[in-house]
């Protein structure tokens, strides 16, 4: 078991690999935690996914912008692939599956495929159908694997109104069904008027709402794991 | 102080020729078919993309219908990556209006990215066709009103034939190799945009929207992108626009360093403090928000809006982006009257 002076250093190194896009390093720490005995969960979330947010934070101040992201999160993805076999698995009660995609006659997936990442640290089971999916695709999806998440992205003003077809057609089949959508043109008003129940408007924010999640259900495995250490 | 004597076509084209005019024109350099105009003539807006009379007719009608002061085709922005090779989707199948996308991508990968341009790009794709329509509209309505076109910026161009994630990344790893390519697409549209000049456009429009600081860095654009747009106003004869959506402010400056007559920009940018910057004699063109203002909002918030955009002082009333077709026929009169009775 690594000293907890250890267990720091590598989560740091994991986080600065996330900050400074170094896909190297962030192999290289994560292969480390492994061989010191690191639990996964921990170098996933304390490490890249705290490196995550401050990228976060860096996009928000301009001090980053979308290639720096995108780096960054192929950095995240060097190490996800080498920790998330070790996780264990465990019921949180939540089903966790999503189906994610960008709606027809829209070409653009980096917003959508930021807020797949992080239900990938979450180990939510995705369905991702890509970019430019027609609209019926995303109910059909939906249906055959009874996923409990639809996340509808659509970057141009000329595509969004597909989006509004979807969640009723969703709604209609699945009243409980949640929703979120997200891309440059939408807005909380949108959001709102179309029954989405939630919404990002652009790469940083849907990551941060993602980040919020993934904390809230990390929470909750914690929470868990708790109660089952005190039995 | 000239009088009531302009026609609409004057009116704009003294303004760029910065010649003293009445009002800001109403007119914008990107596509503004409506509805309205498509049921005028029961046309499906799939079929426009490739018929020189039905695009022509369409591009006519938000002028004829509302007084819009201009004609613009083409409508969609895959006429110089297919003129380049690539595939597009004009989505013939879908009831509701979507933009035709590129179906396969010219650059699959980093190692393919040394493409070689085909000669007689003029002749290619649908760009004769999108010249012969340029001359249609001349005809139909080029005596009263300007006719303008478009093409795509180097950097939204290279967006369109290989993979955005790539393209991005590589422009932080590798600027040498993107700015060869950039290279490469700049005499592509130099090309392409000669032949419209050719066709008898009034203006042209540059469409770099990829761009944007929502998505770059400040540094990068200056870097990376300029020198290759300069190089294309450069080579360009009619009154120009560089078209920039999103964040902006950061980059007006340089967008009036591309050498463009006008520059445009979208609802995201502080045109207050833009003008301040770039002072009074600077054509800037903007800045409603096509969507949610002119489609989704009330009559009210239309002509709020319109008044703010020209007292922040625009030098012309102009979409942020191409305006969306189910635009309500109240909505667009709201927006000329409210144009046309405003002083300063």
């Amino acid at each position: 078991m690594a000293t907890e002076e250890k267990r720091k250093e590598i989560l740091e190194k994991l986080r600065n690999a996330v900050i400074h896009y170094d896909e190297d390093t962030a192999k290289e720490a994560s292969n480390e935690a492994l061989n010191v005995g690191l639990e996964s969960s921990d170098a996933i979330f304390n490490g890249l996914v705290s490196g995550m947010e401050e990228v976060g934070r860096l996009f928000e101040a301009q001090e980053y912008f979308v290639p720096e992201m995108l780096m960054c999160a192929d950095a995240l993805y060097a190490g996800l692939d080498i920790l998330k076999p070790h996780v264990r698995k465990m019921d949180l009660g939540v089903k966790g599956s999503v189906v994610i995609g960008t709606v027809e006659g829209d070409v653009h997936d980096i917003g959508k495929n930021i807020v797949k990442m992080m239900f990938d640290v979450a180990g939510f089971t995705i369905y991702d159908l890509g970019r430019d999916v027609p609209l019926d695709k995303f109910v059909e999806e939906q249906m055959k694997t009874d996923s409990d998440l639809v996340c509808l992205s659509a970057m141009m003003t000329t595509t969004m109104g597909g989006m509004k077809k979807v969640i009723d057609n969703l709604k209609a089949k699945n009243p409980n069904i949640k929703i979120m959508i997200g891309g440059a043109p939408v807005s909380q008003d949108i959001a709102e008027k179309w029954g989405a129940d939630g919404y990002a408007k652009d790469a940083s924010n849907a990551l941060k709402d993602a980040i919020n999640l993934v904390s809230s259900l990390k929470k909750l495995k914690d929470e868990a794991e708790a109660k089952k250490v005190a039995k | 102080m000239i009088g009531a004597e302009l026609t609409s076509r004057e009116r704009v084209m003294r303004l760029f020729n910065s010649e003293e005019i009445d009002r800001p024109p109403c007119f914008s350099g990107m596509g503004n078919v409506t509805t309205e105009g498509l049921k005028k003539f029961g046309y499906k807006f799939a079929e426009l993309h490739s018929d020189a009379k039905m695009m022509s007719d369409t591009a006519a009608s938000s002028h004829r219908i509302f007084g819009f002061e201009c004609g613009i085709v083409p409508f969609d922005l895959c006429v110089e990556a297919e003129a380049l090779g690539c595939e597009i989707n004009v989505y013939a199948h879908v009831e509701d209006i979507l933009y035709p996308t590129i179906k396969k991508k010219l650059i699959n990968n980093e190692d393919e990215m040394e493409i070689s341009i085909p000669a007689g790009l003029q002749m290619r794709g649908r760009v004769p066709l999108v010249s012969e329509t340029i001359g249609l509209l001349k005809k139909d309505i080029g005596d009263e009103v300007v006719v303008g076109t478009y093409v795509l910026g180097p950097f939204t161009l290279a967006g369109q034939i290989m993979e955005l994630n790539d393209l991005l990344k590589l422009s932080f790893k590798k600027p040498d190799k993107v700015g060869k390519l950039l290279g490469l697409l700049s005499d592509a549209i130099i090309v392409i945009a000669n032949q419209y000049e050719k066709a008898g456009a009034d203006y042209i429009t540059v469409r770099e929207m990829g761009a944007t600081s929502d998505v770059l860095s400040p540094r990068l654009f200056k870097n990376l992108i300029l020198p290759y747009l300069k190089k294309i106003f450069e080579k360009l004869s009619i009154p120009s626009v560089i078209h920039i959506c999103g964040k902006t402010n950061d980059i007006v400056t340089f967008m009036v360093e591309t050498g463009a007559t006008a520059i445009s920009v979208d609802q995201k940018n502080d045109v207050v403090q833009t003008r301040q910057i770039l002072g009074k004699d600077t054509l800037i063109f903007g800045n409603y928000d096509p969507y949610n203002v002119l489609v989704a909002g009330a009559p009210e918030l239309v002509r709020e809006t319109i008044k703010k955009c020209m007292d922040d002082s625009v030098s012309a009333i102009w979409p942020g982006c191409d305006v969306w077709p189910t635009v309500p026929p109240e909505n667009f009169n709201a927006m000329m009257d409210e144009v046309k009775k405003y002083r300063s």
